[in-house]
């Protein structure tokens, strides 16, 4: 018992600590994009302790507070569910399909904080937001039923333990191909950059459902986007990269796959909400139907 | 006099107690009594409960008992019937009656509701069942009609589809007793599924029409939304919590214990590839889906619930139809689960409308800070409804996922998880337009709802919040029901279920879940500066300054760029379909009444009296 407590708690830590440096990772390779020098390596952290820091808190009311607390609170359960090297949380009472459902309450928590300040932008932004998330989850399911249908689990211990019996050739990505590049597309379109950005679009819709959370609050947000960005990647990383052999295979894969798409990412404009859904409705579905078809055959 | 005949006639009783003295202020408490008596009831009552009186029509036996399978459904039935009985007896009656509506009216409906389906669930042969359904039928159209001129008209959309509907079972009724001779349940059983593929299919498609009309299944549905929708409050609640699912109901009789799936998945439509029961696994998934995705275009709260509540039936009979274990336990749990926050959801959307006279999502907001209760108690619920963790809901669908991804049907889960999405997109509409967003002047003023109506709302939602964290208690329910119905009991367990391929245990996810808020809620206020409240129309409005008379609240056409891609995808082909059906009905009546009125109507009694001679001579 006291083992599990343990892991329930530094699972959280370890996430949100290599979620920040997955930001910084983000920034840097804009940076050099856009030929730039970029931020130092603690400017995550230093934003964040910023944000709490800063004198000036303005809360719309309690429902705004909760959404935050909702929204950091969310991904620290959802941590313990992904299991990481030497540490599986409770990862054999919460599948990945319950996984994909946990992720979803920090969303619906920033979601009933923005429509609390009662900004025609925010609800936009989440109303955006809403429709992105329509959009990528009917193609992350697919990918989903696939793995777990290969698999024969959908216990995240067990698709991991099948992959690291054989080495890279028993992993997901050898044997599911179509899944893998259906599923790194899927995460793509979820990580919400460019040209996916439809819903923090600062130019339309003034950065949506940012654009009434300062201090305290938008530090919150800073703190789920370090999460979100891991719990992405390490789903990732255990459905078609074998998972954790050890904490630096590890934390190699899980920077790659953040990597992949934010290299591409800053050098695209933003799409239009409905070109989206057409998007992803059609490149990870037609091909995540189509790896479903040839692992169930 | 044994337990069933108690329960009959303690519901007998209240009808006939609230056609007495209904409109008074003692009725709800007696009724709430007599309801808390019969729960406690058939709780407590050893299983099968057979009456002890029977009849005998036409040489057939007619008699009731209750089993596991129609416990269950008569202790949701209940259940709803109280909550919104406490919710009628007090302010939101008193306004009824104000308001010029007939209170004992509408008391006497819910009881006769109450009534007509427990002798349908305990029916132990088709004549009893069919008195029941039909009942039913009339009680619910009665209950529907209760709330004034678009309530009546609403539910007289709903008496043709329900007469076709009875057609057809009495049709089935009559071919099953000349080819089987019986109309036993329990004899049916053994020989109903030895009948030939023909004779089978034909009685699947009279009955099965006959019990997707109730359940509103498509292409039957479009009676439903309105018909419910434009019911009076508890009214509309009841209604959409169980009415619908006494065609689930029926439809689990026929299809698992009558027929048998293994069965009706003999009678191909293309050999080996396309089976009857590949149609209704189909059947169902559209009806996820399609009203789902009505729901979402609704500006009107309780239409909104009312097509979610035709959208949810799917899952119902998806789960049913697998077959398993876990998909026929996802699929009856899911109408518990889904009685308790629908039926939440339905009350907290006429709260609302008891404090500001109006549904319509253009023209509510903010109303968080006024009515937090009522907000709760919507927020709870659409967690619920949507199908996220901790609620009830999450649980049952999960099921149903599980035996989708278990049984290799890719196409039917994602049909699945699309409707759970668009319903995430639709419920967040509803309580953004409702509660948050600007308070518009008007309702300044506006005071949380009365106990008399918060306290059955939310008794509902801690229902479906504690099922939520702890399934086994429903669970253990549901197995009773598959052990009657003959499907395969799933192995629960408090928090859900073991298995090395995927289990689920809610008491740690939700354990967890708690956890994380409270270390949240320790960062968010332990941490960094104190933070000051501010007024709603302090923000950021592009270097303007915002007043109370300047409206701001983005509810109108609320997913406009998801409406660019899918709107040219709704062309309202039932509806189309319904107005072609009623055109033809017309004409061919049209037709009739000419051949007889005007064609010589002398001629046409002979012909008709001489055919008829014929056929009795030559029989």
């Amino acid at each position: 018992m006291m083992h599990i407590l343990i892991e329930l708690a530094v699972m959280p830590l370890v996430a949100f600590t290599i979620g920040m440096f997955m930001v910084l990772m983000m920034r840097k390779i804009a940076a050099k994009i856009q030929r730039r020098v970029g931020p130092p390596l603690l400017q995550p952290l230093y934003d964040i302790v910023k944000l709490y820091a800063k004198k000036t808190q303005s809360s719309h009311g309690l429902l705004h507070d909760i959404g935050i607390v909702m929204a950091v609170g969310g991904y620290i359960a959802a941590e313990t569910m992904l299991p990481v090297p030497g540490m599986n949380g409770i990862a054999d009472k919460a599948g990945l399909l319950t996984l994909a459902y946990v992720t979803m309450i920090p969303s619906l928590g920033l979601a009933l904080g923005v429509g609390q300040c009662a900004n025609p932008n925010g609800s936009i932004g989440i109303a955006r937001a809403l429709t992105a998330m329509l959009a990528y989850d009917i193609p992350f399911v697919v990918i989903i039923f696939g793995a777990s249908w290969f698999y024969g689990s959908n216990n995240l211990i067990e698709v991991i333990a099948a992959q690291q019996a054989g080495g890279i050739a028993s992993w997901g990505v050898t044997k599911m191909p179509l899944l893998a590049i259906a599923g790194l597309f899927t995460l793509y379109a979820m990580l919400g950059k460019q040209p996916f950005e439809i819903y923090v679009a600062p130019a339309e819709i003034a950065t949506g459902p940012m654009v009434e959370m300062g201090g305290k609050h938008l530090g919150g947000l800073f703190v789920m986007q370090c999460f979100q960005l891991f719990t992405a990647s390490a789903v990732y990383v255990s459905m078609f990269l074998g998972g954790g052999e050890n904490w630096l295979f590890f934390i190699l894969k899980l920077f790659a796959v953040v990597a992949i798409p934010m290299s591409m990412a800053f050098v695209f404009p933003r799409y239009r909400t409905e070109d989206v859904l057409a998007v992803v409705w059609r490149w990870p579905m037609v091909l995540g139907l189509a790896g479903v078809w040839l692992v169930m055959h | 006099m044994n337990a069933l005949d108690l329960l009959l006639s303690l519901s007998a009783l209240m009808l006939l107690a609230a056609f007495l003295f209904g409109q008074t202020r003692v009725y709800p408490w007696l009724a709430g009594i007599l309801f808390t008596g019969q729960l406690v009831l058939l709780a407590g009552s050893d299983l099968p409960m057979a009456a002890g009186v029977g009849l005998e029509i036409f040489g057939q036996q007619v008699g009731w008992q209750l089993d596991g399978f129609g416990r269950y459904f008569a202790l949701i039935t209940i259940g709803a019937a109280l909550a919104s009985n406490v919710y009628m007896g007090g302010e939101w009656g008193e306004r009824y009656q104000a308001d010029g509506h007939s209170l004992r009216w509408l008391h006497a409906a819910l009881a006769g509701n109450v009534l007509a389906m427990l002798l349908l669930l305990s029916s132990k042969d088709l004549i009893a069942f069919f008195i029941g359904w039909e009942l039913t039928s009339w009680a619910g159209f009665l209950l529907m009609a209760q709330g004034g001129e678009r309530a009546l008209r609403a539910a007289l959309r709903y008496v043709p589809y329900a007469m076709g509907g009875a057609m057809a079972v009495l049709g089935g009724l009559v071919l099953t007793l000349s080819w089987t001779g019986t109309l036993d349940l329990l004899e049916l059983s053994r020989v109903m599924s030895t009948l030939g593929n023909g004779q089978l299919a034909l009685l699947l498609a009279l009955f099965a029409i006959g019990f997707s009309i109730k359940m509103g299944l498509l292409p039957f549905h479009l009676w439903q939304a309105p018909a419910y929708a434009e019911a009076a409050g508890p009214g509309t609640a009841f209604l959409g919590a169980i009415s619908a699912r006494m065609g689930l109901f029926a439809l689990g009789i026929l299809l698992v214990k009558l027929m048998t799936l293994s069965r009706v998945a003999d009678l191909a439509f293309i050999d080996g590839l396309f089976t009857a029961r590949d149609l209704l696994a189909w059947v169902a998934a559209l009806t996820i889906v399609l009203p789902t995705f009505t729901a979402l275009k609704q500006n009107d709260a309780r239409y909104l619930l009312a097509w979610h509540g035709i959208g949810q039936g799917g899952y119902m009979l998806l789960g049913i139809v697998m077959g398993d274990a876990t998909g026929s336990a996802g699929g009856l749990l899911h109408v518990f689960n889904y009685a308790t926050y629908q039926a939440a959801l339905v009350l907290a959307v006429f709260a609302v409308m008891h404090r500001t006279g109006t549904a319509d999502l253009n023209s509510l907001g903010g109303l968080v800070t006024r009515m937090p209760l009522t907000f709760l108690v919507m927020l709870l619920g659409i967690i619920g409804l949507a199908g996220l963790p901790p609620m009830n809901g999450f649980v049952s669908k999960w099921l149903v996922y599980r035996s989708l991804m278990v049984e290799g049907r890719p196409l039917l889960f994602l049909m699945t998880v699309i409707g759970t999405l668009g319903t995430i997109l639709s419920v967040y509409k509803l309580i953004h337009n409702t509660f948050l967003g600007q308070l518009r002047a008007e309702h300044e003023h506006i005071r949380e709802a009365p106990w008399s109506m918060t306290v059955p709302m939310l008794a509902l939602v801690i229902l479906a919040f504690v099922t939520g964290v702890a399934p086994g208690l429903a669970l253990s329910w549901v197995a009773e029901a598959q052990a009657a119905l003959g499907l395969p009991v799933l192995a629960y367990t408090l928090g859900g279920i073991e298995s090395p391929r995927g289990s689920l245990d809610m008491l740690w996810i939700v354990g967890v879940l708690f956890a994380g808020f409270g270390i949240g809620a320790l960062l968010f206020y332990g941490a960094g500066g104190r933070s000051k409240r501010v007024h709603q129309l302090d923000n950021y409005a592009g270097g303007h300054f915002l007043s109370a008379d300047v409206r701001y609240h983005y509810s109108d056409h609320f997913y406009a760029g998801l409406m660019h891609r899918i709107g040219p995808l709704y062309r309202g082909s039932f509806t189309w379909l319904e107005s072609a059906v009623a055109s033809a009905t017309d004409l061919a009546a049209s037709l009739m009444q000419a051949w007889y009125r005007q064609a010589v109507p002398a001629l046409t009694l002979l012909v008709a009296a001489v055919l008829g001679l014929g056929w009795m001579v030559w029989r």
